[in-house]
């Protein structure tokens, strides 16, 4: 078998062992270890790599910005946060027809902007707004699909691990995607509700109105989460002016929100303890991500599979959009049943070589960055896509009384906004690239 | 027998992911410490000598220190979703072999890095600003991953007492 073989035969290989629930990270350790051997005749290639590769990885600069997020959100779930952003958005919007869910979106996309992570949103804000959406008498797709979309904000609006991840990969620049994603990411909460509104007129009777707020009230609620964007501002300014790396920034967040927790009174040992356990586990299952990732990727290379298929593409004349298209429903199809971080390490090493060497008439770096906003969207999607949709899972189990296919169609129309969002972005890059051009 | 080993795995993972836990939190301190001594250069201050090392030596030690949490706790990203569709007998199967392997992984990383290490020492290595000797930080590393072997034979022995009818093994997930 030819090495190229080997390569393109590890895809079905991987897929069965993690289709037969092999952790992710497991199975591409083993395949790439597996195929390293078979291409260099043994294993001590892989095993002289390996006794610098699990330092060099742990340890890498870049990388270390990952724990310090993770627990950045960790401290933002217990700063009380979550509550107070309801309150300010609910103030706004509560009074309108289906306000309080509409409340719930802002109140996401609030908490998306201290917290890197879709399913700690999820959690945390679906703690907080669940509860008020069932005493307004929603109904329980509406309620769970809302809150199952609303936590993926957590990962379109910066700060964002996938994000990280994808600059890390595909070598560009992290603050210039941090402020690439806020446009699409304010539109992902618009998108979200005008979906509850087309909703609630189609179906009056899903949901009840708040009363409506005086203006001393609302400004009130607005004052209490001032930390919150006190919090984005230092981050995400901090590091787009330079003061700042994005390490540096992470760490200043996690600071941030951890005084805001010590401040909220809620922070006892028992729930720090909690804290730092749920960020270690999560560390810890990205980085032996990262690892597996790590290993296959360098097998491929080894293959020159990347370059080989990248001139492939290239040679075939296919349309550039085509190809955009084609890679962008495949991932829609793969996040149904894959977690998002494994997508991304799977796939960028493989896919952005491909896609940067096709004519879309931009630059390399404008591209890189319009490119990794679509990636991100789509590969979010998948969270809240049946069968497999984390986010669907939280909430549903949160409510405990709704069926999982009432989860599942309160999402759908969610779902219909990414696609049409990620059809616009794809079709107007400059409303991702806008921005960037703007301040840089 | 059986719950002492339990327990014994669960304390050191549990105290292995604080300590690497209460790490993170002095570099998160140390972070702020040196951004506030940078940005007073004029007034006389300056930043944490070799801030950025500490912080690859300090997130090297913790990432090494989550392993054996995120190990006992069946943290890893899997795909579940033909769960329901195997056999109960499959399952259990799939559990004790995936155990097997993850502790072959273990072996082989704490095993590398021990050889990184000597590697390292011979060369005696340092670090560029703070001069610190490398294969102390691979030290570090080595701990957690030595923990992370313990915990990951401990599985082994779990899911096989489950497969064998002998403990109800709580199945638990934690997401991030």
């Amino acid at each position: 078998m030819s090495n190229l073989e080997l390569a393109l035969w590890s895809f079905p290989v991987l897929l069965a062992l993690i289709f037969l629930r092999i952790p992710i990270a497991l199975a591409m350790l083993i395949v790439g270890f597996g195929g390293t051997w078979l291409v260099t005749g043994a294993p001590l290639m892989m095993m002289n790599q390996l006794k610098t590769l699990t330092y060099g990885t742990f340890s890498n600069y870049s990388l270390s910005i990952i724990p310090l997020f993770l627990l950045m959100g960790q401290f933002a779930a217990l700063s009380g946060m979550s509550a107070a952003l309801f309150r300010a958005a609910a103030s706004l919007l509560g009074h309108r027809r289906g306000g309080v869910a509409m409340s719930a979106i802002g109140a996401c996309a609030g908490f998306g902007a201290i917290c890197g992570s879709s399913l700690a949103t999820a959690a945390t804000m679906g703690q907080v707004a669940l509860p008020e959406l069932r005493r307004y008498g929603y109904d329980g797709a509406l309620a769970t699909g809302t809150l199952a979309a609303g936590g993926t904000l957590g990962i379109l609006i910066p700060p964002s691990v996938i994000l990280v991840i994808y600059a890390i990969l595909a070598e560009q620049n992290i603050a210039k995607l941090f402020v690439a994603a806020m446009i699409p990411g304010i539109l992902a909460a618009c998108g979200y509700m005008i979906a509850i509104s087309v909703w609630v007129r189609l179906s009056p009777k899903a949901a009840a109105v708040r009363a409506k707020e005086s203006w001393s009230e609302r400004l009130r609620a607005l004052i209490a989460v001032l930390p919150v964007a006190a919090i984005f501002l230092l981050v995400v300014g901090g590091i787009y002016l330079g003061i700042f790396t994005p390490t540096e920034g992470a760490a200043v967040g996690a600071a941030g929100t951890g005084v805001a927790a010590l401040a909220s009174r809620q922070l006892t040992l028992s729930r720090l303890k909690q804290a730092i356990l749920a960020t270690a586990a999560s560390t810890a299952m990205i980085f032996l991500i990262i690892l597996g990732a790590g290993l296959y990727n360098s097998f491929l290379a080894l293959t020159q599979l990347p370059q080989t298929s990248a001139a492939w593409v290239a040679a075939q004349g296919f349309s550039p959009w085509i190809v955009l298209t084609a890679i962008l429903v495949m991932y829609l199809l793969f996040g149904c049943i894959m977690d998002s971080l494994s997508m991304v390490l799977l796939t960028v090493p493989i896919i952005f070589p491909i896609m940067i060497g096709l004519d879309f008439g931009m630059g390399p770096d404008d591209f890189g960055l319009w490119f990794g906003i679509l990636v991100l969207i789509v590969v979010e999607v998948g969270l809240i896509t049946p069968p497999v949709g984390l986010n669907l899972f939280i909430i549903n189990s949160m409510a405990g009384d709704i069926a999982i296919g009432e989860t599942y169609r309160g999402a759908l129309p969610f779902v219909l906004t990414d696609v049409l969002r990620v059809a616009l972005l794809a079709s107007f890059p400059a409303i991702t690239l806008w921005l960037v051009r703007l301040i840089y | 027998m059986y719950d002492v080993l339990s327990r014994t795995a669960d304390l050191i993972a549990r105290s292995m992911a604080l300590i690497g836990g209460a790490v993170l939190i002095l570099l998160v301190i140390m972070t702020c410490i040196s951004i506030t001594g940078r940005a007073l250069v004029p007034f006389g201050l300056g930043p944490i000598k070799g801030d950025f090392e500490w912080i690859e030596i300090g997130i090297g030690f913790a990432i090494f220190a989550f392993l054996p949490w995120c190990q006992l706790q069946r943290a890893h990203a899997a795909v579940d979703l033909f769960k329901p569709a195997f056999p109960e007998t499959m399952n259990r199967v799939i559990d004790l072999v995936v155990d097997i392997l993850m502790a072959v992984v273990a072996v082989i990383i704490a095993w590398r890095l021990y050889l990184g290490m000597l590697d390292k020492q011979s060369y005696a290595e340092t670090t560029f600003i703070l001069q610190f000797p490398v294969w102390q930080a691979f030290l570090a590393g080595l701990v957690g991953a030595i923990a992370f072997v313990i915990v990951a034979v401990f599985c082994v022995l779990r899911s096989g007492r489950t497969m064998l009818g002998l403990g109800r093994d709580e199945d638990r997930h934690v997401q991030s």
